[in-house]
């Protein structure tokens, strides 16, 4: 079991704020007793705490029902001033967990952060935007989804913080600590299907444009194009 | 892509994610530098100074004394991973582990209390001097000399071929304090020998120019009037010295066997890229019954030298005597890894043969556990006057 690629970088980037400003990481992932594994790579990385939501009496289908479990296991930690999140998971891509968290948590949301830091009573963040960044402050706590950059690529953990990590208790909370129900995560709270996944066929064919001379070729091609509704 | 499993080898959580760690930092840090220090033979210092933030020369020191306390079979697998990448990387690490196991086990509380915190975290980056230019295979025949002078023991001789002399900060120097004892293995003792800074009478004479293990320092050095604290003296007592260093050999070939299965498995994971990418013939060189028979042997003998390494490791975690199986390990897999290398050159071609790729490295690097940690002839010697020893009518 490992960390998704972008999660690693949104571990990097909390505990380099913890580096700076000194905090509390608590690493938090849903899924089954096997991503604790996950989670011992997170502790060793320097997070300080870690939470295993456990998915055994859930259904987290889809985004929305395993954001509804993480948002009420990020309530029950409490006293957050940033919660981050992997721009999106390794396996789906679906890219749906910060904003649907920030909308669980009432919080304000900023995707695609490479970096920030701390300013006045929130945060300053970078945002990759097309072709360049946005820079945001918001006041107060705030979820973010965080995007790979150069200066959050993930560190290797240290022989003896690996060790350590393997002594440290990891919290494992289900349905009832959270005090969610079937209507809330289970089989019924999923109305997303994936029916299909598969690779669009992209074809190309060549045509030469028959014609006596340059005048002749281009009235032949400007009909192709006409006919094919391109001009 | 040939990599070993570690849901096969039955594993501990903490063992999987030291090696994950450990492959990772082969691959995004090693793996790249290769090209930068080996073919100039330059000594990688950003590579050390990784090694020792990441803790891995405290690998298998114990944790109260800063390390990480790993057993082994770890110890295989991480020199395992190191060697698949570089081998030389590996060799800053090998006799530096041997110095570490030998105080551990045989120095006083006062020594180990000294001596391994710094070790642990790479301050204090050691080595073992043993060999001489009148004595390899032969150690008890060694000249170097340490002659009690007060509170000191004063060192003088020369010691050839001495990996990690330059570069590292300590030496386990093995010494006659008895030279006219009746049985000469008797007669040594050995010595915790720190040079972080000048040492009035030590001097590194001439770096060992090599076939490969390029990168490393392999030097000759020599020992005027070297006064070593005689609280150095490994365990307090003289004439251990034969004893503790050979049952920190046995560490030793573990570790050689090891890098072997390392290089080994490189070699066979490239040529198994290579056979499926070139055509020769009409189809990849893979689907040829000859490459196939080459690559279905190297398969299985590395296999086999990784068990008799594991082997070996598990039964030196049990905390039972290895030297056998150690033996046999180092004997396998040494000359199956210059087996192996030489075939999957074949299986490269002229590519193979090109300082392009990386195999000609590998095959350069093959030799030296041939020959290095005692020879092979020796270590036959070793496994068989252990049987006959252990099975004696
Ligand atoms: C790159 C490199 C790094 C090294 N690093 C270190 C180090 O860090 N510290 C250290 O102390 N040493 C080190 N060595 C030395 C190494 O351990 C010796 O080279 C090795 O033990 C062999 O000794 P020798 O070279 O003197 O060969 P010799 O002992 O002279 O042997 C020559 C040949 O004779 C054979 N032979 C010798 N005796 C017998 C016998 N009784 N029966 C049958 N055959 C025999 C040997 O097997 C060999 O084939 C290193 C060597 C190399 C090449």
């Amino acid at each position: 079991m490992v960390i998704g690629p972008f999660d690693l970088n949104a571990l990097e980037v909390a505990v380099r704020l913890k580096e700076r400003y000194g905090a509390q990481v608590t690493a938090l992932t849903l899924g089954s007793g096997k991503a604790k594994d996950a989670l011992r790579r997170a502790l060793a990385m320097g997070a300080d705490a870690a939470v295993l939501v456990d998915d055994g009496q859930m259904a987290p289908k889809e985004p929305s029902v395993a954001t509804r479990a993480l948002a009420a296991a990020v309530r029950k930690l409490g006293g957050l001033d940033l919660v981050l999140c992997g721009r999106q998971s390794g396996e789906w891509d679906f890219g749906q967990v910060g904003a649907l968290l920030a909308e669980e948590l009432g919080m304000p949301f900023v995707p695609f952060v490479p970096r920030l830091e701390a300013s006045g009573d929130g945060w300053r963040l970078e945002r990759e935007v097309e072709g360049g960044l946005l820079v945001v402050d918001v006041s107060g706590p705030c979820v973010a989804s965080i995007t790979n950059a150069t200066d959050n690529q993930p560190r290797l953990p240290k022989v003896k913080d690996i060790m350590m990590a393997n002594r440290k208790p990891i919290q494992v909370w289900g349905p009832v600590e959270l005090g969610l129900g079937e209507e809330d995560v289970g089989e019924a709270a999923n109305r997303l299907e994936v029916l299909e996944l598969f690779i669009p066929e992209v074809k190309s064919e060549c045509e030469f444009v028959e014609g006596d001379d340059g005048a002749a070729k281009g009235a032949a091609l400007a009909r192709k194009l006409w006919d094919r509704k391109v001009i | 892509m040939f990599e070993l499993s570690a849901e096969d080898l039955n594993l501990s959580a903490e063992q999987k994610e030291v090696l994950a760690m450990i492959r990772e930092f082969a691959r995004r840090e090693v793996r790249p530098a290769v090209k930068e220090y080996e073919p100039g033979d330059r000594y990688p210092h950003p590579l050390v100074d990784r090694m020792k933030e990441l803790g891995l020369f405290g690998l298998t020191i114990p944790e109260e004394y800063g390390g990480a306390g790993l057993d082994h079979v770890t110890y295989a697998l991480v020199f395992e991973e190191l060697s698949a990448a570089w081998m030389s990387i590996a060799g800053v690490l090998g006799t530096h582990s041997i110095m570490a196991y030998v105080i551990a086990r045989y120095g006083t509380e006062e020594q180990k209390q000294r001596f391994l915190p710094r070790m642990a975290a790479g301050e204090l980056r050691g080595g073992l001097a043993l060999t001489e230019p009148e004595a390899g295979s032969d150690v008890a025949s060694i000249r170097t000399r340490a002659r009690r002078e007060g509170d000191a023991y004063v060192l003088n001789g020369v010691k050839t071929f001495i990996t990690n002399s330059r570069h590292g900060t300590g030496l386990l120097v093995l010494a006659k304090t008895d030279p006219g004892a009746p049985k000469p293995s008797r007669g040594m003792s050995a010595f915790v020998f720190e040079h972080s800074g000048e040492v009035p009478g030590f001097t590194v004479r001439r770096d060992i120019p090599k076939l490969g293990y390029k990168g490393l320092d392999t030097c000759e050095i020599a020992f005027e009037d070297v006064r070593v604290p005689a609280e150095n003296l490994v365990g307090g007592v003289e004439g251990e010295g034969f004893k503790q260093v050979m049952s920190g050999l046995e560490v030793g070939r573990i570790n050689v066997a090891a890098r072997a299965v390392g290089v080994a498995r490189a070699a066979l994971d490239d040529a198994l890229r290579y056979s499926q990418q070139r055509v020769a013939f009409g189809k990849p060189i893979g689907r040829h019954q000859a490459i196939q028979q080459l690559l279905a042997d190297a398969y299985a003998q590395i296999e086999a030298a990784r068990q008799l390494v594991l082997f070996a490791a598990r039964k030196k975690d049990r905390g039972e005597r290895a030297d056998l199986e150690a033996g046999a390990a180092k004997l396998f897999a040494s000359e199956m890894c210059g087996r192996v290398t030489l075939d999957m050159m074949r299986v490269l071609g002229g590519y193979g043969y090109t300082t392009d790729f990386d195999l000609e490295r590998y095959y350069r690097d093959a030799p030296l556990m041939i020959i290095g940690e005692g020879t092979n002839e020796i270590q036959r010697m070793v496994i068989a006057n252990r049987l006959l020893e252990k099975y004696a009518l």
